[in-house]
C-alpha cells in the first residue's frame, strides 16, 4: 500500500479530465464535498434500491390494462379536488403564520385586545386586511374542497377496498378541518364568534355522561372566558397544524403506496 | 427441526456469530426455522408475501413503471404547476373582491337575534333543531328520553358514524354510479339532506312557513333519491351492455 492515492480515487484529475460545464462542475466538486463528510452516495443508493422497490412492482394502472384513457378523462378533473384541499391548506397555513404576528388572544380590555388586534390588522397593517381576506378565503375554499373530494371519492366509489382506512381517515380530516374552522371563527371575539363559542359550550355540555368535563377541557369552563379564547388559539395555531398536517401526509402517503382508484 | 436445533446448539467461541457478517444474513427461512409460536407464523406469512409477489411480478400485468408510465417531468410538473396557480390565483382574486368584515364586538349581556357558525358548520346547528323528532316515549309518561340539545348532538355522531363505515356496507369491485343504482341514491339523498339540513339551520331567515321548510328537510332528499334510483337503474341496463361488451372483448371470463 502507498501512501498516494490510486488513480481511480483521485476525483480532481477525473473531473479535469471530462471537459465539464461550470454547472456540472459545481454539482459535482458539492456532491464530492458532501459525500467525503455526510457519506451521501450510501444513502442515496438505499433511496434508489427503495425508488426501484416501489415502483418497478406497482400493477399496471388499470387505465394502462384496458387502453381506458378515454373513460378517465371524463372524471379526471374532480380528482384534482384533493390537490385543491392540500393547496388551500397551505396557502392558509402561510397566511395564518403571517397574522400570527399580529394577533393576540386576550379578552381583557373593552372592546376586548383580541378584537383591537383584528382591527389593527384590518384598518392600520399594510396589506392586513388583504391577509385576512387570504386567510378567510382560503379557509371557506379548503373545506369545500375537502368536501367535494369526499363526494368525489363516494361517487366513484373509491372508498372500497383497499382504501376503507383511507375513507376513515379522511373522515377524522374533514371532520378536523370544521374544527380548524371553528376554532378560528371564536378567534376575532365579535359578537358571532361569542355567540358561537356559546353554542359550542352548550353543545359540549349536552355530550351524554362525560359533558361536563368536555366543556372543561375545550371551553375551559362552563361559561366564555380568557380560558376559552386562549384553548381556542392553541387549538387553531399548534395542535391542529401539527395533527393536520401529519394526517394530511399520512392521507396521501397512503394515495401514493396504493395507487389512485380508478373508475372502469 | 432436529437438524436445525444440533445447529443452534453449538457454541462458538471465537466472538463471530453474535453479529451476522453481511453474506450471512439469515434469509427468512433460516429465521423462520428457529422460531416457534406467533413469531414463526410471521416468518411463514413474510415468505408466502414474497412468493406471491415474486409471481404476482413475472405476470404480464405486472410492468416497470418508469418505462411506460406518462413522464413527471415535465408533463406532469408544468399540468401540476399550472393548476396549482390557477387554483391560489383563484383564492388570491375572492379575497380581494370579497374580503370579509368584523362584526361589533363581543358583549356576552347582549344576545344577538341571529347566532349562526360558519357555513360549513350548519349543517351540524341544523341537527340541533330536530327536537319533533325527539320522541316522546308512552313508557316514561310521555316525556322525552333526553333533552333535546342532546338528541341533536348524538345525531351528530350517526351522521358521521354511517358515513364512516360506509365501505363496510358497500362492498365489491363495483365504481359506477350506473353500476349500484341504490348506493347511488343514498349518495344524493345525503348530499340534499346536508343542504336541506343548512337550510333548517337558517330556518328564521328563511322566507317560508317553518313547518313546511322542516317537512322538506326530510321529503327532499327521499325524493331526489328515489329519482337518481329510477334514473340510472333505467340508464344501467344500455350502460351495462356497453361496459360488458368492452370489458370482456378485453379479458374474456375464465
Ligand atoms: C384535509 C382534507 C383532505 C386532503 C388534503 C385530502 C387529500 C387527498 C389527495 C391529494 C388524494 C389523491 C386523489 C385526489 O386528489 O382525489 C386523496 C385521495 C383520497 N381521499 Fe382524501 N383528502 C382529504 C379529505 C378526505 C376525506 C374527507 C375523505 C373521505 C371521507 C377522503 C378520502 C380519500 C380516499 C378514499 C382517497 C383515495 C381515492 C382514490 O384512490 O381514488 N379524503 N385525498
Amino acid at each position: 500500500m502507498s501512501l498516494e492515492r490510486k488513480e481511480e480515487h483521485d476525483h480532481k484529475a477525473w473531473m479535469k479530465k471530462k471537459d465539464l460545464t461550470p454547472i456540472e462542475a459545481t454539482f459535482l466538486t458539492t456532491l464530492i464535498w458532501l459525500d467525503k463528510r455526510l457519506r451521501i452516495v450510501d444513502y442515496l443508493e438505499l433511496l434508489e434500491t427503495l425508488y426501484y422497490k416501489v415502483n418497478l412492482q406497482m400493477p399496471k394502472s388499470h387505465t394502462e390494462q384496458y387502453n381506458l384513457d378515454n373513460k378517465f378523462w371524463y372524471w379526471y378533473p374532480l380528482y384534482t379536488l384533493g390537490l385543491f384541499s392540500t393547496l388551500a391548506y397551505v396557502v392558509a397555513a402561510i397566511s395564518g403564520a403571517l397574522l400570527g404576528f399580529y394577533y393576540s388572544p386576550a379578552t381583557s380590555g373593552d372592546p376586548t385586545t383580541a378584537y383591537n388586534s383584528i382591527e389593527f390588522i384590518m384598518r392600520d397593517l399594510q396589506f392586513g386586511f388583504m391577509l385576512r381576506s387570504i386567510h378567510r378565503w382560503s379557509a371557506q375554499v379548503m373545506v369545500a374542497a375537502v368536501f367535494l373530494h369526499m363526494l368525489r371519492v363516494y361517487f366513484t366509489g373509491s372508498y372500497k377496498e383497499p382504501r376503507e382506512l383511507n375513507w376513515l381517515l379522511g373522515i377524522v380530516l374533514i371532520s378536523l378541518t370544521m374544527v380548524f374552522g371553528y376554532t378560528g371563527y371564536l378567534l376575532p371575539w365579535d359578537q358571532l364568534a361569542f355567540w358561537a363559542g356559546q353554542i359550542g359550550v352548550e353543545m359540549s355540555l349536552s355530550v351524554p355522561l362525560a359533558g361536563e368535563w368536555v366543556a372543561q377541557l375545550l371551553f375551559g369552563g362552563f361559561t366564555l372566558s380568557q380560558a376559552t379564547l386562549q384553548r381556542m388559539y392553541i387549538l387553531h395555531v399548534f395542535l391542529l397544524p401539527f395533527v393536520v398536517t401529519t394526517l394530511i401526509a399520512i392521507h396521501i402517503g397512503i394515495v401514493w403506496v396504493q395507487g389512485i382508484a380508478e373508475p372502469h | 427441526m432436529s437438524d436445525n436445533e444440533s445447529e443452534t446448539k453449538e457454541i462458538r467461541t471465537d466472538g463471530t456469530g453474535i453479529v451476522a457478517p453481511d453474506n450471512e444474513t439469515p434469509t427468512w427461512s433460516e429465521r423462520k426455522a428457529r422460531k416457534t409460536g406467533l413469531s414463526r407464523l410471521t416468518y411463514e406469512y413474510f415468505e408466502r408475501a414474497r412468493r406471491e409477489d415474486q409471481d404476482l411480478r413475472t405476470e404480464s400485468d405486472y410492468v416497470e413503471r418508469d418505462v411506460l408510465a406518462f413522464p413527471t417531468w415535465p408533463h406532469e410538473t408544468v399540468r401540476n404547476l399550472s393548476i396549482a396557480s390557477f387554483f391560489v390565483g383563484m383564492i388570491l382574486f375572492l379575497s380581494a373582491t370579497m374580503p370579509p368584515h368584523i362584526g361589533a364586538p363581543a358583549n356576552p349581556s347582549q344576545t344577538p337575534a341571529i347566532i349562526l357558525p360558519d357555513w360549513y358548520l350548519y349543517w351540524s346547528f341544523g341537527l340541533l333543531k330536530l327536537n319533533p323528532l325527539n320522541p316522546e316515549l308512552a313508557i316514561l309518561g310521555g316525556q322525552k328520553i333526553m333533552a333535546d340539545r342532546t338528541y341533536g348532538v348524538l345525531a351528530n355522531g350517526v351522521v358521521v358514524g354511517f358515513i364512516a363505515i360506509v365501505p363496510f356496507l358497500n362492498k365489491g369491485s363495483a365504481r359506477r354510479p350506473v353500476e349500484q343504482p341504490f348506493w347511488a341514491a343514498v349518495g344524493v339523498a345525503g348530499v340534499v339532506f346536508a343542504m336541506t339540513i343548512s337550510l333548517l339551520a337558517v330556518k328564521n331567515l328563511m322566507p317560508m312557513n317553518v313547518d313546511l321548510l322542516f317537512d322538506l328537510t326530510f321529503l327532499l332528499p327521499i325524493v331526489f333519491g328515489t329519482v337518481t334510483y329510477a334514473v340510472l337503474k333505467t340508464m344501467r341496463e344500455g350502460y351495462m351492455y356497453n361496459l360488458n361488451r368492452r370489458y370482456y372483448r378485453l379479458r374474456p371470463p375464465k
